[in-house]
């Protein structure tokens, strides 16, 4: 590690190395720093959806919440562009795979939302049609005989969540960008016009190191509240856990991201043919004495998600309820009061930039790319008010979920 | 709600269990097999018809494993397996332990949880360490005693550890055919092998038995080859041969192999702790090389770094079956006194108990450090092309690839998420130790630097319908 | 001549299980390992790369023993008791 690079990443996982990878290829001096190893969080602990769809939480509260939740289809559509481009140029560790997704419904009223939906998300440019029951089993015979609708978007698909971010951070250091594990940034400090940051190797003995930058980028999902306090900032996103469950390996039966209308489920099937089952069902965030969310240890998994999450699966898909559940895990995201992304340069504290605010797997190849534009003074190729830091006037009112 | 649930009806388990139930406390004992007795001590099926039988040396074995068959106070979930724990809504007061059993999966909250779960063999990745008829020393000694099973004609016993020689005086005694004993202790003479039979998890107090035992292999005229180990197993689709070689003290082959004709190879380097359960509940756990790897953090009242969990038994570290009971007595006084319910142990209750696990201990640690595996050794067993993890028939050289190309890569869950080992039915079992070696000695760190992998629900595979028709209390 | 065999002992009163469709002698109190072991199978399940595997471990902690117990997959023959008309059936995987 040098004591000085134009740019500092901090934060190892899918967002942070694809920061490193686009800055690092456009020969710019790039540090990223991991306090533990890279993927070790959000990103090799989420269900790895490319999921373009608007989700079960954003159309749940209705049509009103559905149409501001779609004003970043723009991301998701720049997104499935980008993972494409990654894949070609990265190669097959990212697990690339686009084959479509399916979001169900089993009742009317469910599917009359998915066309609502639907319609919302046209006029946005995402191609989505609706299938009715008959079609949806011809394209997917494993399905439940209760499914009575499915909206299908043939951009959606998987990606490999336990190999991807690495595989980007591999390709960032053969690009140039320094990669460093167990490093955290313990303290930060403005010096003219540059920053400088305190790294620390936890349980070293060695002293803390300093490096200079003239950009800093937060990257590191629930720690970025913490990360943005260190200067100063306060950011408009709260933790939250939710829980994943796989299965033990079967033959290749599902070809297509799984989603629900009306249930947290998300479905699918990895490379090696076991079945990730997700949709957001939560954990528990362990607290500190005074009531603060404690992010130092790991978040508990609850029974009733557990139970909830298998039976959503099993009656979505029948076939999946006789498959062996090898592990569960919780992974810690983050959320804006309006499910937006919260993504741009923070306010008042200059050279700071942030990304943060949930699906940072499925929409991190296109933070990456908006943020290495802003961070190069270039301006960002999307338009990003929707999703800037300080969007919500004064006070940060709590989670709507 | 139930005061104490026990994972394990082994030594540890039982004497928890019988001592917290004697004091009054709810007590229900989860464990996979259909009788009490853990691996050390277990019995052929109850519908056998044979009388309880223990090793020799453990007199409290046989009324002990009677006892706790009569006892009507203990809830047995015997033919359940432990899943893990969850969060109940008030978690300092009660956790929610999950069970299968054969109507399915329960959830039953309760006040303490004692993790008594054993040890399980070393595992040791060499060339054809998968091929049916490989089997662990504790696996045939299991299938001889509780089946009536000789699973294969001849038999090549292999190790390091005193556990080879009883299982081989078992054999013997069921007229098994062993081609030879290969142990990798050069200078290992009867002798020394008598003062240290007691290691076995569990045969603590059993110099006489054992003594007795290398005695009768010796005048059997089995081979038995000391400085040697075995570096392979060949053979279409089952064992044929087996390949041994010379090795020095430092357990390293010194020449060429030669090749035994067996269809049966038993691996005995010794036990490692059994810390499943403890990790997923997140208990901490430390290092121990002699106490047999990864074993789970105490206090002096064997309760572990998360509130209510205490640990007893081979998951505190592998010492024996006397250890374990004693472990098991002390930690479910401290239980009983922790709930302060029922009738608390006396001061001269702790003190007897405190005093018995000493005694227990002194011997253990002894022999723990006598068999401590040479790790090294063993870890150059597995040459590129051989499985390091079994489930997902993750190959030495594809782990070494990745520690290769993966230079910011340091630790052992990282290590697992990236190359999948680990990752299969086993739940990383019987790869960590080689996967987190290998990675260990590419960074020249330790094992604590590299850390163990973690420890997720369900410890034992359980199916998605299992789950969503749980009952949950 | 079957590698495994039963050592003279009491047992159960014998009964048949269905192994991949044929009857198999075995007798109460045995396990399903034991009943195919003495059986003859010579592969419960295989690993990834189709190699055979058999029980290993015998105590439920490799799953190297998994077959598929009244069309439930990834069984540990090694823990459950045979039951008369028991269906078992070894796993390719």
């Amino acid at each position: 590690m040098r004591s000085s690079y134009d740019v500092v990443v901090i934060g190892g996982g899918l967002l942070g190395c694809s920061l490193a990878w686009e800055l690092a290829s456009d020969n710019i001096d790039v540090l990223l720093l991991e306090r533990d190893q890279i993927n070790q969080h959000a990103s090799g602990r989420n269900a790895g959806s490319l999921h373009f769809q608007l989700e079960y939480r954003m159309i749940q509260p209705g049509l009103e919440a559905a149409r501001r939740a779609a004003e970043a289809i723009p991301l998701h559509l720049r997104a499935a562009e980008l993972w494409q481009l990654m894949s070609r140029e990265i190669g097959p560790d990212l697990g690339l795979s686009q084959k479509g997704g399916l979001m169900l419904a089993d009742d009317a009223d469910s599917a009359r939302l998915l066309e609502a939906k639907g319609d919302v998300e046209r006029d946005w440019g995402l191609d989505v049609r609706l299938l009715d029951g008959a079609e949806a089993h011809a394209l997917a015979p494993y399905l439940s005989d209760s499914v009575v609708a499915a909206a299908f978007c043939p951009i959606e698909g998987k990606a490999n969540a336990r190999t991807a971010a690495a595989a980007i951070g591999r390709a960032a250091a053969a690009a140039g960008a320094e990669v460093r594990t167990n490093s955290s940034v313990t303290a930060v400090e403005r010096q003219g016009s540059r920053w400088s940051l305190q790294v620390s190797l936890p349980g070293a003995t060695a002293p803390a190191r300093h490096v200079s930058c003239d950009s800093v980028i937060l990257a590191a999902g629930v720690w970025c509240n913490e990360l943005a306090a260190m200067f100063g900032a306060s950011l408009p996103v709260e933790p939250i856990a939710l829980s994943m469950t796989v299965t033990a390996r079967t033959t290749s039966f599902i070809p297509y991201l799984i989603q629900h209308a009306g249930a947290r489920l998300s479905l699918k099937q990895t490379e090696e043919g076991n079945v990730l089952i997700g949709g957001g069902w939560p954990a528990r965030l362990p607290h500190t004495v005074a009531g603060a969310p404690d992010l130092s240890q790991a978040p508990e998994i609850l029974v009733e998600s557990l139970v909830g999450n298998a039976d959503a699966a099993a009656r979505v898909v029948p076939r999946v309820g006789s498959l062996s559940i090898l592990r569960t895990w919780a992974g810690t995201t983050t959320v804006a009061p309006d499910q937006l992304p919260v993504v741009g340069p923070i306010p008042g504290v200059p050279g700071v930039y942030v990304a943060t605010g949930g699906s940072a797997f499925t929409l991190g190849p296109a933070f990456a790319e908006l943020l290495s534009e802003m961070v190069q003074g270039r301006s960002p190729s999307l338009d990003l008010t929707p999703y800037a830091v300080d969007r919500f006037a004064s006070a940060v009112p709590a989670p709507s979920r | 709600m139930v005061d104490l649930a026990i994972v394990g009806a082994g030594p540890a388990g039982m004497s928890a269990a019988l001592t917290a139930s004697r004091r009054g406390l709810s007590v229900l004992v989860v464990d996979e097999q259909q009788r009490p007795g853990g691996q050390i001590f277990r019995q052929p099926p109850a519908a056998w018809a044979a009388p309880v039988r223990t090793p020799v040396g453990y007199r409290w074995g046989r009324p002990m494993i009677e006892e706790c068959e009569e006892s009507a106070a203990i809830s047995w979930r015997l033919g359940h397996t432990a899943l893990g724990v969850t969060a109940a809504p008030d978690r300092a007061g009660s956790m929610t332990l999950l069970m299968r059993g054969p109507d399915g999966v329960d959830g039953v909250p309760v006040k303490r949880l004692l993790i008594a779960t054993g040890a399980m063999d070393l595992p040791v990745a060499f060339p054809g360490w998968t091929l049916p008829g490989v089997y662990t020393a504790g696996g045939i000694q299991t299938m001889v005693k509780a089946q009536g099973l000789l699973p294969a004609r001849t038999m090549v016993l292999a190790g390091a550890h005193p556990l080879l020689i009883l299982v081989a005086e078992l054999l013997l005694e069921k007229q098994a055919h062993i081609a030879e004993v290969v142990l990798a202790q050069r200078s290992l003479r009867p002798s020394s092998l008598l003062s240290h039979l007691g290691a076995v998890p569990g045969h603590l107090g059993v110099l006489m038995h054992g003594g007795s035992a290398f005695g009768r292999l010796l005048r059997s005229r089995t081979p038995i080859r000391r400085g040697a180990i075995v570096t392979a197993a060949r053979g279409d689709g089952r064992v044929e041969e087996v390949d041994v070689a010379d090795v020095g003290p430092d357990w390293q082959p010194l020449g060429p192999t030669r090749a035994i004709s067996a269809d049966g190879l038993v691996i005995g380097y010794g036990f490692q702790p059994s810390t499943e359960l403890a990790r997923q509940v997140g208990c901490r756990l430390q290092w121990n090389s002699p106490k047999g790897g990864w074993v789970v953090s105490h206090d002096d009242h064997f309760a572990t770094s998360v509130p209510g969990v205490y640990v007893a038994g081979e998951p505190a570290g592998v010492g024996g079956a006397e250890q374990s009971r004693a472990e098991g007595h002390l930690a479910a006084l401290n239980i009983v006194a922790d709930l302060g319910a029922g009738s608390p142990p006396s001061r001269g209750d702790l003190a007897r108990a405190r005093a018995d696990h000493r005694r227990a201990s002194r011997f253990a640690a002894m022999v723990q450090e006598a068999f401590e595996p040479n790790r090294q050794a063993l870890l150059a067993l597995a040459k590129p092309s051989t499985p390091v993890c079994r489930c997902e028939g993750i190959e030495r050289h594809t782990v070494e690839q990745v520690i290769e190309a993966t230079p910011f890569l340091t630790r052992a869950n990282a290590l697992k998420l990236e190359c999948r080992t680990g990752m299969g039915p086993c739940q990383g079992r019987y790869c960590e130790l080689t996967a987190s070696g290998l990675l260990a000695a590419a960074r020249e760190s330790t094992m604590e630097d590299v850390g163990h992998f973690t420890g997720q629900f369900p410890v034992r595979p359980v199916s998605v319908s299992d789950i969503a028709t749980a009952r949950i209390r | 001549m079957p590698h495994s065999s039963r050592l003279p002992c009491p047992r159960g009163s014998q009964l048949t299980i269905v192994v991949d469709g044929s009857p198999v002698i075995a007798y109460g109190g045995e396990t399903v390992a034991t009943a195919l072991l003495v059986h003859g199978v010579a592969a419960f399940h295989r690993a990834p790369d189709s190699s055979p595997r058999l029980p290993f471990c015998n105590m439920g902690t490799c799953l190297e023993c998994q077959v598929s117990v009244e069309d439930q997959p990834l069984q540990r023959a090694c823990l459950i008791p045979v039951r008369a008309g028991m269906r078992v059936n070894t796993v390719e995987d």
